[in-house]
């Protein structure tokens, strides 16, 4: 177990660099012009983009550039973005209030999709499953650019009940709306494979054997059932935390949160290489870090699973 | 048990990731003296005056800064930070400036805080934005300098000849001259823009080189001086200077808190949790004479918005066919159902917030007239397909989408409107001489002179003359007006220069843009200037 | 539980693991394969049909949308901005002033081509990844799921633009299978990371032991064994993925990078009225319906073919 972590561990430093190099390939692909593209519409004289061209080294190959980068990076200096602010700092701004944005919201999805995934499971075709499944399609339907001002409309300003606004010191009351809402773009999937996997498994042999040795519906469903059925379940709860914090494009602007959605869009928008390699490359680490820790639950979850 | 491991690890790990998410700081309420306002911006790009282009910078430059010229209800420029400012050949200029003022470190403000200041923003390799706007001063050539061998050769450009510009002289601590290239009688106007603040003798670590974090807390000789740094993409708070010698505003603080998005801006205000938004997005203004009430106004701005013709398509060269495309389309309509009145229809080329406007001279073109455009079209023998190409990201799919279905209609043409991502992909297509149909542009003037929308669009050698267009008795005409002796003689002329365009159609005006803002309900004495910067002389919070 | 009862009965009878239900103990003469035995359960499942209809209806909107009675789409007037229903225009009219029920139906191909085959192309990438890695472990699942976090580490929206922008050079064409290939290249980690983990969780079970001690190739393992086995969440996901693909084309023509031109499709419908979801609700409401709707059948497609095909069910 130990060696299967550091093996893990190692072969994430690869899995950066390599992360690094295609995505700053990516930008360079995508540059057509990132001196305008900053400046939005003013006309750019010549002097100015020069200056900028040679400052960013923009004229130069891309191997040369990447070289300069990669330099800089490995002595801690994440490089400064084409607006002359320090990528650092602008990494040190962002990154903890999506984290508690986006941990917040996977928390509450978790929670809400296992615990109704798991009543659907066990009585499919009921009531409660078919108002999930209602529920869900909606959710499927309003896409997040309806959904969110909605929400922030409703019970942000008419009803009052949270601030329309959180910013970037927000407390956790101020992130509640923003992840409720953030956490509605994961729930549908992760109720659905929780109810497939449950009703698949109440169906094995263990539940009966169970069953038959007299142990309660709770215990079975508690105990045995859902440690078998959360193996999909948790895979897609890595994956969405990865998710939920690069995409929350859309929730961070509606409720002003300046997190690293914002910043990645933005960077984008301006053709910013340092600044989208600097973001994406700490995206890239939380995924692994996510991964690691989802494969090792399933080790947790089932004992078959080993790893050497 | 074997899978006690595993657990404890996965446990151990997830309960640090929790922890660190539990870890938040609450807000802080900077605290909210009873005299302070909120006014919403995006986030500034810059805050050194003379790479400070856009809205947001030139709002927050605005309080900590005091102009050498304001304008009045006229537009005409009025001395504010200068006693006066005179030339007898509109070409040497002498600026006198008040005494007794200073910077907000105590500094008193002279003469070279001005000269250094131009003379940085001048000098090419500093790559400012609004270099250009000393351009008209004599030596400014000198002070930039060519790549040989074009931006993606590997030789470096040389250094520039000069590093102050001959045309900027000291004659004492309050008085200085500037010379001009070529007379200009606008001149006037044209100092009054946010280059050309100074800077204190504290921005520079040293002679020609400013301190790389002067940005972040720019020192100015305003009425407000910063509290604190600029916090990034959330605000930044500004606190009145005591004993400041010139108008003194009627607030004791203003907190410039940064939004990404405006809708969320327009919530915030809605719920007063914001005291001012000087532009309210269009989503939202269906609705926001229902959540405002009289609490939004309206107010004049300088947004020309138009198409142009690229000169290299050859289907537009007849100007019949530009003339009809423009009269084919209804702009009432467009202003009224599309913006909900947050525009006005164009007739001219230049902005009625100019001196020089005359409402027609655009004269029948830009009338809707369908079935006239329909005929002229068809004899011209117009194209069968039109394009219409806009940036995506500027929000202009709805309109555009509209005008091509009122041309689709009065000219029963096929119109489909092109998005590209962004305005610099546009122009990487235009520069490209690739087929792009009509060209979505806009414009914001520099200074409130009617040959700021001429030069800079139409002229040969214009900056923002994408498409092409060049017509030699126009240069003329403009440079004539620059030159001439009075304002009222260069308006003639540039008129004339005007009526040139009416007749060859090189684009077609649409709208001209107003400022929709709003305003809390514990504020009064809102309003927002022709740059769509909130007044923050006049703006006060109500006693009662 | 009836499935339960039914099954010990069969166990009863036969005192080993259970069999096909009754209905198919007396066709045992004849060797049938998991396929054939699927489609006899799948014949007699009231909610295969219903998904089935739908699906059919759609597809018909999609390949005719003319025998639905709907105006033209593209005829649109400002002057009739936010009307209400009149005539063939049972949805009404949207912000431009255009038929919101024409421009739906018309809609649906463009939504329900890239919905399928994006989701298509992600499914086959997923399986053909998530298989590999989990089946075969070692350096291989190492290599694919470290590539697997970087591609779930780009930015979806960088990626996108990069893509759609080298597919799309002909500026005539609408653009549509740059669009696909783009969501299906971009939409495939969920779906293999969740076929990866099943496939972990199944290769361990004894009956894969027992046909590989039986002489069983890995090939055979694979596909006879462990996909049906570990496919129930995986399908889950992808038809959720269908409709995520129909809303995300939305995104990728608010960005400027989607559908050329005019272009109609339910994302693009959406994108355009939420903005005035305040004043006019139809323009929004009925494209969301009909993609709710094809969303809905195929879950329940999904479903449906998955408890056929799932052998822990006999």
């Amino acid at each position: 177990m130990f060696r299967y972590i550091v093996r893990r561990l190692l072969q994430m430093v690869l899995t950066f660099f390599g992360a690094t190099f295609i995505v700053y390939a990516l930008m360079f692909a995508n540059q057509t012009d990132p001196i305008q593209a900053l400046a939005g519409e003013r006309p750019i004289t010549d002097s100015q983009r020069q200056v900028l061209t040679e400052r960013y080294h923009l004229d130069e190959p891309f191997i040369k550039q990447y070289w300069y980068y990669m330099k800089a990076l490995l002595t801690g200096d994440f490089g400064t973005s084409l607006t002359n602010r320090k990528i650092a700092d602008m990494l040190e701004q962002a990154w903890p209030v999506t984290l508690r944005l986006a941990i917040l919201a996977i928390v509450i999805a978790s929670t809400v999709a296992i615990l109704a995934g798991v009543i659907s499971g066990i009585r499919r075709g009921g009531a409660f499953d078919n108002v999930t499944l209602l529920v869900t399609l909606v959710m499927l339907a309003l896409p997040i650019v309806v959904l969110a001002p909605l929400a922030q409309l409703v019970f942000g300003i008419q009803l009052g009940w949270f601030p329309p606004t959180a910013g970037g010191d927000a407390s956790l009351y101020e992130l509640l709306l923003p992840a409720l809402v953030l956490g509605s773009l994961v729930v549908a999937t992760e109720l659905r494979v929780t109810r497939s996997s449950v009703a698949e498994n109440l169906r094995a042999d263990y539940v009966r054997t169970a069953r038959a040795k007299g142990l309660t519906g709770k215990r079975v469903i508690g105990v045995h059932v859902l440690r078998n059925s959360l193996i999909p379940v948790i895979t897609l709860i890595g994956v969405d935390i990865g998710n939920l914090m690069s995409g929350a494009i859309v929730t961070e602007g509606v409720f002003n949160i300046p997190g690293v959605g914002f910043n990645l869009f933005r960077g984008i928008n301006t053709e910013d290489g340092p600044l989208v390699v600097g973001f994406v490359s700490v995206l890239v680490i939380v995924f692994l870090v996510v991964n690691l820790i989802v494969d090792l639950l399933y080790a947790a979850l089932d004992p078959r699973i080993r790893y050497e | 048990m074997v899978g006690k491991r595993p657990w404890k690890v996965a446990a151990g790990a997830a309960a640090i990731v929790l922890i660190a998410a539990g870890c938040g700081s609450g807000s802080d309420d900077s605290e909210a003296s009873a005299n302070s306002v909120t006014i919403g911006i995006a986030e500034p790009q810059h805050l050194i005056p003379a790479n400070t282009t856009e809205s947001n910078g030139s709002q927050v430059l605005g309080s900590l800064f005091y102009p050498l010229v304001k304008f009045n209800e006229q537009k005409q420029p009025v001395e504010t930070a200068a006693e006066s400012i005179t030339s007898d050949d509109n070409k040497v200029w002498t600026v006198k400036l008040k005494p007794g003022f200073t910077f907000s470190n105590g500094e008193p403000v002279v003469a070279d805080n001005y000269i250094d200041a131009w003379n940085h923003g001048a000098y090419g390799p500093n790559g400012n934005d609004a270099s250009y706007f000393f351009e008209r001063i004599q030596g400014y050539a000198d002070l930039q300098s060519k790549d040989p061998d074009g931006e993606d050769g590997p030789q470096k450009a040389p250094e520039p000849k000069a590093k102050t510009m001959t045309g900027l002289k000291k004659v004492d601590d309050t008085t200085f001259t500037i010379t001009l290239s070529a007379p200009f009688a606008g001149w006037k106007s044209v100092i009054g823009y946010t280059a050309f603040y100074p800077l204190p003798k504290a921005a520079f670590a040293s002679p020609g080189v400013l301190k790389e974090d002067f940005e972040q807390a720019p020192i100015g000789n305003g009425p407000f001086k910063m509290r604190g740094k600029w916090e990034h993409d959330q605000q930044l708070v500004v606190d009145k200077v005591e004993g400041f010698k010139g108008q003194v505003p009627k607030v004791d603080s203003i907190t410039w808190k940064i939004y990404q998005d405006p809708s969320a801006q327009y919530l915030d205000l809605v719920d007063n949790r914001i005291d001012v938004q000087t532009l309210i997005p269009i989503e939202s203004l269906g609705k926001a004479a229902g959540d405002l009430g009289d609490r939004m106004q309206k107010s004049p701005n300088s947004n020309f918005a138009f198409v142009g013709f690229p000169t290299y398509q050859k289907e537009f060269s007849d100007p019949d066919v530009r003339r009809a495309l423009s009269m084919a389309i209804n702009r009432k309509e467009m202003t009224d159902q599309i913006f909900l009145g947050a525009q006005t229809p164009a007739t001219s080329f230049v902005s009625p917030v100019v001196s020089g406007y005359r409402p027609d001279s655009c004269k029948e073109y830009c009338t809707y007239n369908p079935t006239k455009a329909k005929e002229l079209y068809t004899k011209a023998k117009g194209p069968a397909e039109i394009k219409i190409t806009y940036n995506v990201d500027g929000g202009h799919k709805p309109w555009v989408d509209a005008m091509c279905n009122q041309i689709k209609a009065s000219l029963g043409v096929n119109c489909t409107g092109q998005g590209e991502p962004k305005f610099a992909d546009l122009l990487t297509k235009v520069k490209a001489h690739e087929p792009v149909g009509l060209i979505r542009l806009g414009w914001i003037m520099d200074y409130p002179l009617m040959e700021n929308y001429l030069g800079p669009l139409y002229s040969t050698t214009g900056s923002s003359n994408y498409y092409g267009y060049s017509n030699t008795a126009f240069d003329n005409l403009v440079k004539q007006g620059s030159e001439a002796a009075t304002p009222e003689a260069a308006i003639q002329k540039w008129q004339q220069a005007e009526d040139i365009l009416a007749k060859d159609m090189p684009v077609i005006p649409l709208r001209f843009g107003q400022n929709v803002y709003g305003f809390s309900d514990r504020v009064t004495g809102v309003t927002v200037d022709l740059f769509a910067k909130a007044d923050i002389y006049k703006i006060e919070v109500k006693q009662n | 539980m009836s499935d339960i009862e039914a099954v010990t009965a069969a166990e009863g009878a036969t005192g080993r693991t259970p069999e096909p239900g009754p209905a198919a103990e007396s066709r045992r003469d004849k060797p049938r394969s998991l396929a054939g035995d699927a489609w006899i359960d799948l014949r007699r499942n009231k909610i295969f049909w219903a998904a089935a209809v739908l699906v059919a209806v759609l597809v018909l909107m999609a390949a005719v949308p003319g025998v639905f009675g709907a105006g033209d789409p593209r005829d649109c007037a400002l002057s009739r901005q936010h009307a209400g229903p009149s005539g063939s225009a049972f949805f009404g009219y949207d912000f431009q002033g255009c038929d919101v029920y024409a421009r739906t139906i018309y809609g649906a191909r463009n939504s329900i081509l890239i919905g399928l085959f994006a989701t298509l192309t992600s499914g086959i990438i997923a399986l053909i990844f998530g298989l590999s890695a989990g089946y075969f472990g070692g350096w291989l699942d190492a290599l694919l799921s470290r590539f697997i976090d970087i591609v779930l580490g780009l930015p979806f929206l960088l990626a996108a633009i990069v893509l759609a922008r080298r597919l799309s050079s002909d500026p005539n064409d609408s653009g549509i299978w740059a669009v696909t290939v783009t969501l299906g290249f971009l939409g495939w980690t969920t779906a293999a990371r969740v076929m990866r983990s099943s496939v972990i969780a199944s290769k361990n079970q004894d009956y894969v032991a027992a046909a590989r001690m039986l002489g069983a190739g890995p090939a055979r393992l694979m596909m006879r064994h462990i996909v049906p086995n570990s496919v129930a969440a995986f399908i889950v996901v992808l038809t959720i993925l269908l409709g995520v693909n129909i809303a995300t084309e939305a995104t990728l023509s608010f960005l400027g990078v989607g559908l050329k031109g005019d272009a109609i499709s339910w994302g693009i419908m959406i994108n355009e009225s939420s903005p005035y979801v305040r004043t006019a609700a139809a323009p929004l409401v009925w494209p969301s319906v009909f993609l709710a709707l094809t969303v809905l059948a195929f879950i329940m497609l999904g479903d449906a073919v998955r408890d056929a095909f799932d052998p822990k069910l006999r």
